[in-house]
């Protein structure tokens, strides 16, 4: 488990900048929300999914998630048919807080384009300098702010 | 200096469907279309407005809403029912979320519009704060809600709900909300907890003078000038289009994708005097909470206390933390978090579906 400034990016996950990870799973992909993000977003009040057999494309809106008075979005992070969603959710959505790499996944996809689609996300040092910069933006606007 | 649109409607009170449409269309614009940030002040007609996840035959009494002849709907961005009407300014802001001078995150983003109204409230003497989980307050009462949306990949829509006027004794004739049983208390706990722009001020002014205000307010933040504008025809098509998908259409306004909705009375004799917890959960997490009783506090700290909780997960972990955050010695006097949350989680045990 990598821990990037304090905040939990497991290794071997692919993550993409509206900060949902993707971990292959054969020719699937299964989705869920970052720790950065869950920290961000504070306590998840609900999450408004795609339903099975949906198709999603590659960086488009594919569901909803509310934290307070916040609707934000959920980005696909490959393209393909949604095949499961995680219907734990719908009872306690905070899974996404307390677990979000273990029982607060989200939902599982059927890539149509894997191999190609991998390349436009981030693993590694990429993920680290990503982070870096969120964590400057914000400390950034803190400082505004004061 | 930057050049922003805005939309100012000031001839007639706009219906739910109407101006939720049109606030839809402004992230879409910014977004897809290529405009600038468009501001949009309008008044609505008297409605009852529920946040986008909610329960709405939870949270309101539709029977009454219709015998009242008041409106109801749902609009898309997030948090909890509205009452509006024309002595509440509502507000709708279409913003590209790359745009330069806006927050980073979430938390940041409201920080930034928060100091736009903040800066148009002190136009009319108004000292206001920014209270996280997204409020503006006035010495500890709420004047104003904010809440957002991204409906787009880079759109983001803000609305707010600015009380220049209210009359309090209609949240109590048409909310549901734990205290409904309970009808002096539910109007003395909005009463300590609301304040309007004209009791905060000696001389009334009226919405269209509190436009002005926080109009000058988003201009002096962002250094920019506003240009009264129109929607374009593509805008109007678009709008349109939102009004018969969503603000006219049965399904998106009685929605069930939505959490579940419990509330619950948590009662609990301490050494600080009794407490009441009167809870609103939305599936995990607190929804509204107000606690009552007969101990020393000061309406700022109980209010600090009640948005503290507000939006975090109901487990006592999570609730004894929230509570640390801004405790201080004797905010309630001889009161400890511990024991608060004690009679928080007996109002959860007592939770029934209203």
């Amino acid at each position: 488990m990598a821990n990037i400034f304090g905040y939990e990016m497991p290794d071997g996950l692919y993550y993409n900048e509206e900060h949902s990870w993707a971990k292959v799973e054969g020719n699937k992909v299964r989705v869920g929300m970052t720790d950065f993000f869950q920290r961000e977003a504070g306590d998840i009040v609900f999450v408004d999914l795609p339903e099975e057999g949906d198709e999603v494309s590659q960086g488009e809106v594919c569901g909803k998630i509310q934290s307070r008075k916040w609707i934000g979005k959920l980005v696909a992070p490959v393209s393909g048919e949604v095949s499961e969603i995680n219907e734990d959710l719908e009872d306690d959505p905070t899974l996404i807080n307390k677990d979000p790499y273990g029982q607060g996944w989200i939902l599982v996809i059927e890539a149509s384009d894997l191999d190609s689609e991998l390349k436009n996300l981030m693993q590694g040092e990429a993920v680290a300098a990503f982070i870096e910069k969120e964590i400057k933006k914000a400390e950034e606007e803190k400082a505004k702010a004061k | 200096m930057g050049v922003w649109r805005l939309l100012k409607e000031t001839e007639r009170p706009l219906t739910t469907a109407e101006g939720l449409s049109i606030d839809d269309t402004l992230s879409q614009s910014v977004d897809r279309l290529n405009s600038p940030p468009i501001l949009h002040l309008y008044k609505f007609v008297p409605s009852a407005i529920v946040g986008r996840y909610q329960d709405i035959e939870a949270a309101l009494r539709l029977q009454r809403l219709e015998e009242l002849k008041m409106e109801y709907n749902r609009r898309s961005t997030g948090g909890g029912t509205v009452i509006m009407g024309p002595t509440v300014l509502a507000l709708g802001f279409g913003i590209n979320v790359d745009h330069k001078g806006l927050g980073a995150g979430i938390r940041g983003v409201f920080q930034v519009m928060s100091q736009a109204l903040i800066r148009g409230l002190g136009h009319l003497g108004i000292q206001a704060v920014f209270r996280p989980k997204n409020d503006l307050e006035v010495l500890g009462r709420k004047i104003a809600g904010l809440s957002a949306a991204m409906d787009s990949k880079k759109g983001i829509l803000f609305h707010t709900s600015l009380l220049v006027d209210f009359d309090l004794n209609l949240l109590s004739e048409v909310m549901n909300t734990p205290l409904i049983k309970f009808k002096d208390k539910g109007y003395s706990c909005f009463s300590q907890r609301l304040t309007t722009v004209n009791m905060e001020r000696k001389d009334p002014v009226s919405v269209e003078e509190v436009m002005d205000a926080v109009m000058k307010g988003f201009e002096e933040v962002f250094q920019v000038r506003f240009q009264t504008s129109s929607f374009t025809e593509e805008e109007w098509n678009l709008s349109l289009k939102l009004k018969e998908e969503r603000y006219q259409n049965p399904q998106w306004i009685f929605s069930h994708r939505h959490p579940r909705v419990r509330m619950g009375i948590g009662r609990l004799k301490t050494a600080a005097g009794l407490l009441e917890v009167y809870l609103s959960l939305a599936g995990a997490v607190i929804e509204s909470i107000f606690i009552t009783g007969d101990f020393f506090t000061t309406t700022e700290d109980l209010n600090k206390i009640e948005s503290a909780l507000k939006y975090t997960r109901c487990e006592e972990e999570q609730l004894v933390n929230a509570l640390n955050s801004i405790w201080k010695d004797d905010i309630i006097y001889n009161l400890t978090p511990e024991l608060l949350v004690e009679a928080i989680m007996l109002a959860k045990e007592n939770q029934v579906r209203l």
